[in-house]
């Protein structure tokens, strides 16, 4: 099955005998090469494993596989890896979103029933709609980032993608709580799962997300809408800032950031040389650079940070009237294989629901609602800071009272 | 034409923590196995994140406000870049906007240096040249390292050494630094240029800076300066080429040709793309916390030499006495009984005594004993400097091996003039001369100390020599 979909990078051969999990290659495990999809890392074989993987071997779960991404998860498409795309589970012509789309392609084809991702902004929730699964975009520091190799670093997020938001739930519980090898890790307990008996809740629509999903999307998410309304929810029409503002905001911070995360693979002690880095990364550095050159970092990087500063107060205030926000996740389902290689926006646009999410670090939850011919749609569910009990709990609640389950 | 030199510094200190700044290993690295102090993290190996050593901040807060800065209430981390081999993850985890300390001083003969910054950052790895071979050394990298960076107050290589020693000084009073130059546990970086005025008056000048490189003594530091300062006023004859913003040239120090030589010639700045560490958050220091690091510093040499002067020391002798701290702290344990006589403990002090102490083994009742003998004549202070040191290694009472040694001065007038009488008739030579001029009576003085074993009352023995002899 995977020589067609492509979404392992390396499969082990004789796993041990815990519960499967499929890892993104941007996760370091002890022992087992580790390549983040990039050529300058194709024979790094880390001496250490990632703080979440150290935790979810302790609790039982064994790893089967190293996922495909976009190289170091420049992208959303996963057409950007070094080691070929992965394809849709759904349809194999078209691509499988990213950067996290070897764990959401390989659990969309049933190949696993629990996968790792990381998100920057839409990399697990992206591929999660896009392949017709689960993925939960924890709050920032929430999941320790020890060993998981940086892409921008103020916003990057490790998280699970799986087929049902409960076994999302059961990985966060895990993989969840302060790590002190991670100096931005939250100073808190880690995730249990509580099931909640929500009634009445107040659900924020940003009229701004709408505009710019397809028709066919919008239906599906007015369906998805009736769903909670039938159940006693109220549904408001909210005004948040334009998404297409964080696309900005977001490329700034994330180049730059990456540009320096970038600046360790010199080649030296470790992987190969810096002429290996394929067109994006180094389009990514190059733009990095330059927006933190000494004439350029007031103009972009400064501002760019206030008017991220903006954006968080943004969802801070519509929380002060909604209980949760829900938009649709994706403006498109999956685009045709080689749609993105020409475009070097193709990921921001691809993203652009979920960037305003994940810059202002709170966490957001994709879940499934039905297909578009061949292709699966997913809605996102988003919450305050730390509320992955409601926002699981509301999304349990779709699971269990949708009539259109896959 | 008057020159005067304009001199600024910049001083690596890198702080003794059990740990590296950024991660557990061992933060020794001199004279260690090459790369064995060393992990994935300080390696910059993919994935590894920073975390700061809580320790080092506290020594850079406490050093801060030793150096008369003020503490930021909050401050973050950023990243410097540029590609190096020995700088493993291609930036260096510094301080820019917002350091630990800003906007300190030091005195120095009464003149205000200012200090403006005291920040906390990570050491690089060591490179290693031979046989047409580079090797890395990784044990260094991560090593916690303050930087001081003074503005340009300093005016000749004089003061800059009194500057450097102050820092120094201070460092170790704190415990937080060997500040070994020798070793590299301090390093300092001048920046020196001239001020130029010209004779007639009215017009100044300010000849182009130069940074100095790779001083490896503090002795070199001096040198390297005063050969840079004269190489600047013979060019500033030669050239007339003043400061300007993309002029500013680094050179290193030789040290056994004993001259500076140009490493670089920098075309404006480089530009290291700082922006915060978005790995480490900001730090937030209360006005609580901050004095509680505060309430930690020690009495440092300044205060002493002034506690030591009214005392009646001179400044000299303060000085040297507050030099090291456990030095210090020995020579006030040792007049602790008896502060008036302090003065005349400093003499034993920086006399025999002035070895490496063991403040344990100070016993201020020998001291006091020893000087009340030395007031009553009983001892002289010869006998003093020798028998005090004695005293301190076998810890027994001085006086006691002065009695065992036969050691007491005597002061009987008629046992004295006896020998006085004696000295007299068997140098008749010096009799001679002291009848010409009385000033040569210490020949005789000396010879009556020869005959008494040295038992002498100095003072008697010159009083009897002079009524025998008039």
């Amino acid at each position: 099955m995977d020589n067609k979909l492509n979404a392992f990078i390396t499969i082990i051969e004789k796993p041990a005998s815990g519960i499967p999990i499929a890892i993104k290659d941007n996760i370091c495990t002890k022992n087992i090469k580790t390549t983040a999809a990039s050529n300058v890392l194709k024979d790094f074989i880390p001496t250490y494993s990632a703080t979440i993987i150290e935790r979810l071997e302790a609790a039982g779960y064994s790893v089967i596989g190293k996922t495909n991404l976009d190289a170091f998860a420049h992208g959303s498409s996963t057409e950007n890896s070094d080691f070929g795309v992965t394809h849709n589970p759904h349809d194999f012509d078209c691509l499988p979103g990213g950067s996290s789309g070897g764990s959401a392609a390989a659990v969309g084809a049933g190949l696993v029933d629990f996968a790792l991702g990381t998100e920057t902004a839409g990399s697990i929730r992206q591929p999660a709609a896009w392949c017709g699964v689960v993925g939960l975009k924890p709050t920032y520091g929430y999941v320790s980032r020890f060993g998981v190799i940086a892409m921008a670093s103020s916003m990057d997020c490790p998280g699970p993608i799986t087929k049902t938001a409960t076994d999302a739930a059961k990985i966060l519980e895990i993989i969840s709580g302060h790590d002190p090898l991670d100096a931005t890790s939250l100073n808190v307990p880690p995730y249990k799962f509580c099931k909640l008996k929500i009634e009445n809740l107040k659900i924020g629509v940003p009229s701004s997300y709408l505009k710019i999903v397809t028709p066919e999307i919008l239906e599906k998410f007015n369906q998805v809408l009736e769903v909670y309304k039938k159940l006693g929810h109220e549904i408001v029409e909210i005004e948040m800032m334009d998404p297409s503002i964080s696309i900005a905001v977001y490329t700034i911070l994330q180049r730059a950031e990456v540009s320096s995360n970038l600046s360790r693979y010199d080649g030296i002690r470790y992987g190969g040389p810096r002429t290996v880095f394929n067109q994006e990364n180094e389009r990514r550095i190059l733009t990095g650079t330059y927006v933190l050159a000494a004439g350029s970092y007031d103009q972009y990087y400064l501002k760019a940070q206030k008017v991220r500063t903006l954006i968080i107060n943004d969802f801070d205030e519509q929380f002060k009237n909604v209980d949760i926000i829900m938009a649709p996740t994706t403006p498109t389902t999956a685009l045709p294989i080689g749609s993105s290689t020409d475009d070097p926006m193709f990921g921001e646009n691809a993203d652009q629901l979920v960037e305003p999410s994940s810059l202002a670090g709170v966490p957001g939850i994709s879940i499934p609602c039905g297909f578009i011919g061949k292709l699966p749609v997913g809605f996102q569910i988003i919450g305050p800071h730390l509320s992955e009990n409601l926002i699981i709990n509301t999304a349990i609640l779709y699971e269990d009272n949708a009539n259109n389950r896959i | 034409m008057k020159t005067t030199p304009i001199i600024g510094f910049e001083v690596h200190v890198e702080l003794k923590t059990k740990s590296k700044m950024f991660c557990s290993c061992d933060a020794t690295h001199f004279q260690i196995e090459k790369n064995t102090h060393t992990c994935p993290v300080c390696l910059g190996f993919p994935g590894t994140l920073p975390v700061p050593n809580q320790t080092a901040i506290d020594y850079c807060i406490k050093l801060g406000q030793a150096l008369n800065c003020e503490i930021n209430h909050i401050s973050f981390f950023e990243r410097k870049h540029y590609f190096y081999p020995d700088l493993p993850k291609g930036y260096q985890i510094t301080q820019l906007q917002k350091p630990f300390a800003i906007n300190g001083f030091l005195e120095i003969d009464g003149q205000k240096v200012r200090v403006n910054r005291a920040h906390m950052e990570e050491d690089a790895g060591k490179l290693m040249h031979e046989n047409g071979q580079s090797h890395i050394d990784f044990n260094r990298a991560g090593v916690p390292l303050i930087e001081i960076v003074s503005e340009p107050d300093l005016t000749s290589s004089e003061i800059a050494k009194k500057y450097l020693n102050k820092i120094q000084q201070i460092v170790r009073y704190l415990g937080i630094s060997d500040a070994d130059i020798d070793k590299g546990s301090m390093r300092c970086e001048p920046t020196v240029n001239l001020k130029v005025e010209s004779a007639s008056g009215g017009k100044t000048f300010y000849t182009p800076l130069v940074e100095i490189k790779n001083i490896a003594a503090l002795n070199g530091c001096i040198d390297a300066l005063e050969f840079e300062i004269n190489r600047q006023i013979k060019q500033w004859e030669e050239t007339h080429e003043i400061k300007s913003g993309t002029n500013k040239t680094t050179r290193g120090w030789d040290a056994d040709k004993k001259e500076t030589y140009l490493l670089r010639a920098k075309g404006g700045n480089a530009d290291y793309r700082y922006f915060p560490e978005p790995d480490i958050p900001p730090f937030e220091f209360t006005d609580e916390k901050i004095n509680e690091i505060k309430q930690q510093i020690p009495e440092l040499p300044d205060a002493k030499i002034k506690k030591y002067q009214e005392l009646g020391i001179s400044l000299l002798d303060a000085e040297s006495l507050a030099d090291d701290q456990k030095f210090a702290l020995c020579f006030e344990k040792a007049i602790s009984l008896d502060p008036k006589n302090a003065k005349a403990i400093t003499n034993l002090f920086l006399g025999t005594l002035k070895i490496d102490l063991d403040l344990d083994k100070i016993n201020p009742q020998y001291f006091k004993d020893l000087i009340e003998s030395l007031n009553k004549n009983e001892i002289s202070s010869t006998v003093a400097k020798q028998i005090i040191l004695e005293s301190y290694q076998e810890n027994k009472n001085p006086l006691d091996i002065a009695k065992s040694k036969n050691l007491l001065q005597n002061s009987n007038t008629d046992e004295l003039e006896e020998i006085a009488k004696k000295v007299i008739a068997e140098n008749q030579k010096a009799v001679d001369d002291y009848k010409k001029n009385p000033n040569s009576v210490g020949f005789l003085i000396g010879q009556l100390m020869k005959a008494s074993a040295g038992s002498a009352n100095p003072t008697l023995a010159k009083e009897i020599l002079e009524k025998l002899l008039k």
